[in-house]
C-alpha cells in the first residue's frame, strides 16, 4: 500500500494538487485520463443516441429521403421546411397544440401553486400529503391514458355514471371537437400537477422566515405578504417548472394516441401526433425529419427568449 | 423519433432493390436444429388460436420447430411491421399483412415474391380465385377475380368478412334483408326497447375502422372507391352514390347509435352485444367468437341460451349486395435468415393442405380452401361460419398500393370527423377524395410531401 497524498495542507492557499503523485501510479492514468476514461462512456452514449440521430435528421431534412422506400436521398433544399411552414394541416396542429399547451400549463401551475402553497402552511402530514400528491406523476402516461380512457368512456365509464347519479346527462368526453381536448388537457392535469407543487413546494420552503417575522412586526395582511413575498421569491422557481412543462406539453404524444387518437377526426391531433403520422404512416423520411427540427428550434427559440426573461428577473 | 427515423434511414441500401426478391420454386432443405418460426399479428383471438394450433398440429410434421406469434395492438401493426422493414431487419420470419399492405411491401422489396413457389407446391384450383389475389396478388385484382399472370407474394391465413348480428328475440327471427329495411328495423327496435341502441359498428378513428365501414356503405349503395385503372379517385368516391351512402352513414345509421359510440371499434361493439345494448351490430367474423361466451355476456348462462337471443346473417344489400373483404395473408420476411425462410414457405405448404386447413377450422380459424369452407368442420364450429361461406362471391376490398396507409387514414379521419359532427358529410367526403387523389398523384415522389 502506498501512503495517500495529503488532500489539504496546513497552509491556506497551498493547493493540494502540487503534491507529487502517488509513487506506483501510472503516467497513462493520470488525473486528466481518469476523467476522460470516466466520461467517455456516457459522452458516446449521448453522441450516439442524441447527436448523430439529430445531425443525421437535419441531413435527411433536406432530401426527399424515404426510410421504406429506399434508393439514395435526393436534395432538395428547403423543400421540405416551405411545404411545413405553408401547410394549413400543421397550421391546424399548432392551433391544437397551443390550445393544448396553454390550457394545460396554466391549469397546472394554479392547481400546482395552490396545492404547493396550502402544504406549506401546513406542519403536520407535510411529507405524506406530498407523496400521496406526487403518485399521479410516478404512473406511466399509457397507463394513465388506458385508465381515462375507461373512466371517461361515455356508455360504460364511471365519470358519466357518477354525472348520471347526480342526474345529470351523459357527456360524450372523448368523441366530441371540444370535450376531447378539454378531456386531454384534465387528465394531463391530474398527472402533472404534483410536478409544479413539488417545484413550487421547494421553493415556498426556501422562502426565509425572518421576512414573514419582519411583515408581521409591520402588521402585514396575508395577501401583501403573499405578493410581496411569497411570489417574488417563488416566481423564478415556479417560472423554470412552467417551462419543463410546457416544452413537454408541447411534445405530447402518448395521451394523444391512447385516449383519442387523436379525433375526432384530427382535432386533437397535436405537432407531434402528426410528426408521427407523416413518419410511420407514410413513411416520409425527409418531411417528418424537417418537421422534427422544426419544433425543436421552436421550443429552443422559446426557451431562449424565457430564459433570457428568468435572468432579468433574477437581476431586477 | 429521430434515433428510430436514424435507424430506419441508416438501414438504406443503395436503391437497386426496388422489388420483391423470389422465392425458390422448391422449398430448399430444412434444418434439423431447434428454429422458432415467428409470425407477427395484431393481438386478437385467432392470433392466439394461431400459436396453439401451429404448435399442437405443425410440431408433428416438424417437432424441432416452435411457432411464435408475437403480438401487438392492432393501432401499431402497420408500423410494426413496416418499421422493421425500413431496417431491412426484421424479428419475424412471417408477417400476417392486411390485404392492402401488400402493395407497400411489394414495391419495397420486403416480402419474398411466391409465384414459382406456389405454382409447384399449391393446388390453386382449390380456392376462389379472388381469395387467392386478395390475399396475394400485386398489382391488385380486379373485385372477384385474380389475374393468372400476375405475381402472387402471399397466401391466404385467416378468411374474413362483416357479419349482421342481430337480436332476435327483439326483432324477430328474420334478419332484414335490404339496407334501407335494416335502418327501419333498427329504428324501431330502439324506439321500442328504451336503453338499447337500434345500430353498433365500427366509427373510431384509429386502424380501418370508420374507413370500412363507410367503404361498406358506399358498396352497398353502389359506389366506388376509385378508377384502379386511371387511379382517379376525385370524382369517383364523391359522386351521387358516394354522397348517398355518406348521407344514409351520418344522417340515418349514426343516430340509431349509443351515445358516445364514435370511437368505438372491434371490443366496444362485441362489448355493446354482449352486454344487451344493441339491437343490429356488425362486426368482424374472426373477432365474433367471444359473443358465445356465457362468462362475457349478460344475454344467457349458456351457449345455447345466448343463441336463443342472438343471430348472425350476411349483410343486407340495397343497389349490390358487396361486403367488406377482411382477413389476412400469410408472406416470407425477405430479411429473415434462410434456414428460418425454408421453414416459412414449408410451414406456408402445410398450412394450405384439405386436412390442416379443416382442423384450422375447426380450431376456431376461418379457413380459405373451398373444401373447408363447404365442411361440416368449418360449417358446424360457429353460427356464424356459414354467414363467411355465403359471403365469398360478394366480397369487395380496398386499394392495395403502396400508398393505402396514408389513403386509409385520411378516409378514417374524416368519416370519424363526419360520424363525430366535426364536419358536414359532404364536405367530409370531398376532403377524402380531394387528399386521396393528392396522396395517388405524388404516389411517384419520394420522400418528401406526406402532410
Amino acid at each position: 500500500m502506498s501512503n495517500s497524498a495529503p488532500l489539504t495542507t496546513d497552509h491556506p492557499g497551498q493547493v493540494a494538487a502540487a503534491t507529487p503523485p502517488a509513487p506506483g501510479r501510472s503516467h497513462r492514468l493520470s488525473d486528466r485520463w481518469l476523467t476522460v476514461a470516466f466520461i467517455s462512456p456516457a459522452l458516446l452514449l449521448l453522441l450516439a443516441m442524441s447527436v448523430f440521430p439529430l445531425l443525421w435528421a437535419l441531413y435527411l431534412s433536406f432530401t426527399d429521403y424515404s426510410a421504406t422506400r429506399g434508393g439514395p436521398a435526393h436534395f432538395i433544399g428547403f423543400g421540405n421546411y416551405t411545404a411545413i411552414l405553408a401547410s394549413p394541416q400543421v397550421h391546424l396542429r399548432t392551433y391544437t397544440t397551443l390550445l393544448y399547451v396553454i390550457g394545460a400549463v396554466t391549469l397546472q401551475t394554479v392547481l400546482g401553486f395552490t396545492i404547493a402553497y396550502l402544504i406549506s402552511r401546513r406542519t403536520h402530514g407535510r411529507g405524506l400529503l406530498t407523496t400521496l400528491f406526487l403518485v399521479p406523476m410516478m404512473l406511466s402516461p399509457v397507463v394513465v391514458g388506458l385508465f381515462w380512457r375507461f373512466m371517461l368512456d361515455a356508455q360504460f365509464g364511471v365519470i358519466n355514471s357518477m354525472l348520471g347519479s347526480l342526474g345529470l346527462g351523459q357527456v360524450e368526453w372523448l368523441t366530441q371537437q371540444r370535450t376531447a381536448l378539454i378531456s386531454l388537457i384534465v387528465v394531463d392535469t391530474w398527472q402533472w400537477t404534483p410536478f409544479i407543487m413539488l417545484i413550487a413546494l421547494a421553493g415556498l420552503t426556501a422562502v426565509p422566515k425572518y421576512l414573514y417575522e419582519a411583515a408581521s412586526i409591520d402588521r402585514a395582511s396575508e395577501w401583501f405578504r403573499f405578493r410581496t413575498i411569497t411570489l417574488p421569491l417563488v416566481w423564478p422557481l415556479l417560472l423554470i417548472a412552467v417551462l419543463f412543462r410546457a416544452i413537454e406539453a408541447f411534445r405530447l404524444f402518448d395521451l394523444v394516441y391512447i385516449l383519442t387518437s387523436g379525433g375526432p377526426g384530427v382535432s386533437t391531433e397535436t405537432l407531434s401526433f402528426h410528426v408521427y403520422k407523416v413518419a410511420f404512416l407514410g413513411f416520409n423520411t425527409g418531411t417528418a425529419s424537417a418537421y422534427g427540427i422544426l419544433m425543436v428550434l421552436v421550443v429552443i427559440v422559446l426557451t431562449q427568449l424565457y430564459l433570457r426573461y428568468l435572468n432579468k428577473l433574477k437581476e431586477d | 423519433m429521430l434515433v428510430a427515423t436514424t435507424m430506419a434511414a441508416c438501414g438504406q441500401d443503395d436503391g437497386a432493390n426496388a422489388s420483391a426478391p423470389k422465392a425458390p420454386a422448391t422449398i430448399p432443405e430444412l434444418t434439423k436444429d431447434p428454429l422458432t418460426l415467428s409470425f407477427i399479428w395484431f393481438d386478437w383471438p385467432p392470433a392466439h388460436a394461431l400459436e396453439a394450433f401451429a404448435n399442437a398440429e405443425y410440431a408433428k410434421e416438424r417437432p424441432n420447430v416452435t411457432v411464435k406469434v408475437n403480438t401487438v395492438p392492432n393501432a401499431n401493426w402497420h408500423d410494426a411491421m413496416f418499421t422493421q422493414f425500413a431496417a431491412h431487419k426484421t424479428d419475424f420470419d412471417i408477417p400476417i399483412l392486411d390485404s392492402q399492405h401488400i402493395g407497400e411491401a411489394v414495391t419495397n422489396g420486403n416480402i419474398l415474391d411466391l409465384t414459382d413457389f406456389v405454382k409447384k407446391n399449391i393446388d390453386v384450383k382449390a380456392y376462389d380465385p379472388y381469395l387467392l389475389a386478395a390475399y396475394g396478388q400485386f398489382p391488385q385484382a380486379e373485385t372477384g377475380k385474380r389475374d393468372e399472370n400476375a405475381s402472387l407474394y402471399g397466401l391466404p391465413l385467416l378468411g374474413d368478412t362483416w357479419t349482421m348480428i342481430y337480436r332476435k328475440d327483439l326483432i324477430g327471427d328474420k334478419p332484414p334483408r335490404t339496407w334501407d329495411e335494416m335502418i327501419s328495423v333498427a329504428e324501431k327496435c330502439q324506439a321500442d326497447h328504451p336503453g338499447v341502441s337500434g345500430l353498433a359498428f365500427h366509427q373510431a378513428n384509429g386502424s380501418d375502422a370508420a374507413a370500412v365501414t363507410y367503404n361498406t356503405v358506399n358498396g352497398v349503395y353502389g359506389g366506388n372507391l376509385w378508377d384502379p385503372k386511371t387511379r382517379k379517385i376525385e370524382g369517383v368516391l364523391n359522386d351521387a352514390a358516394g354522397q348517398e351512402a355518406m348521407d344514409v352513414l351520418v344522417n340515418k345509421m349514426k343516430p340509431l347509435t349509443a351515445k358516445g359510440s364514435g370511437n368505438w371499434f372491434i371490443d366496444e361493439v362485441n362489448a355493446a352485444v354482449a352486454q344487451g345494448k344493441a339491437c343490429i351490430a356488425f362486426n368482424w367474423i374472426a373477432a365474433s367468437g367471444g359473443l358465445l361466451d356465457p362468462k362475457q355476456s349478460t344475454l344467457g348462462t349458456s351457449r345455447e341460451q345466448i343463441l336463443d337471443k342472438l343471430g348472425f346473417a350476411t349483410l343486407p344489400s340495397q343497389k349490390t349486395n358487396l361486403v367488406p373483404l377482411g382477413g389476412m395473408g400469410m408472406h416470407v420476411s425477405a430479411y429473415s435468415a434462410k434456414p428460418n425462410q425454408a421453414e416459412a414457405l414449408n410451414f406456408m405448404k402445410w398450412f394450405e393442405q384439405a386436412d390442416i386447413q379443416k382442423k384450422w377450422a375447426a380450431a376456431g380459424g376461418v379457413p380459405s380452401r373451398t373444401d373447408a369452407l363447404e365442411s361440416p368442420e368449418f360449417l358446424d364450429a360457429q353460427p356464424f361460419n356459414q354467414v363467411y361461406t355465403d359471403s365469398v362471391p360478394r366480397m369487395r376490398d380496398m386499394w392495395n398500393v403502396p400508398e393505402y396507409a396514408r389513403l386509409v387514414d385520411i378516409e378514417n379521419t374524416n368519416v370519424n370527423a363526419a360520424l363525430n359532427g366535426a364536419k358536414k358529410p359532404k364536405d367530409a367526403l370531398d376532403d377524402i377524395a380531394k387528399e386521396q387523389q393528392g396522396v395517388l398523384n405524388s404516389g411517384s415522389r419520394k420522400g418528401g410531401g406526406g402532410l
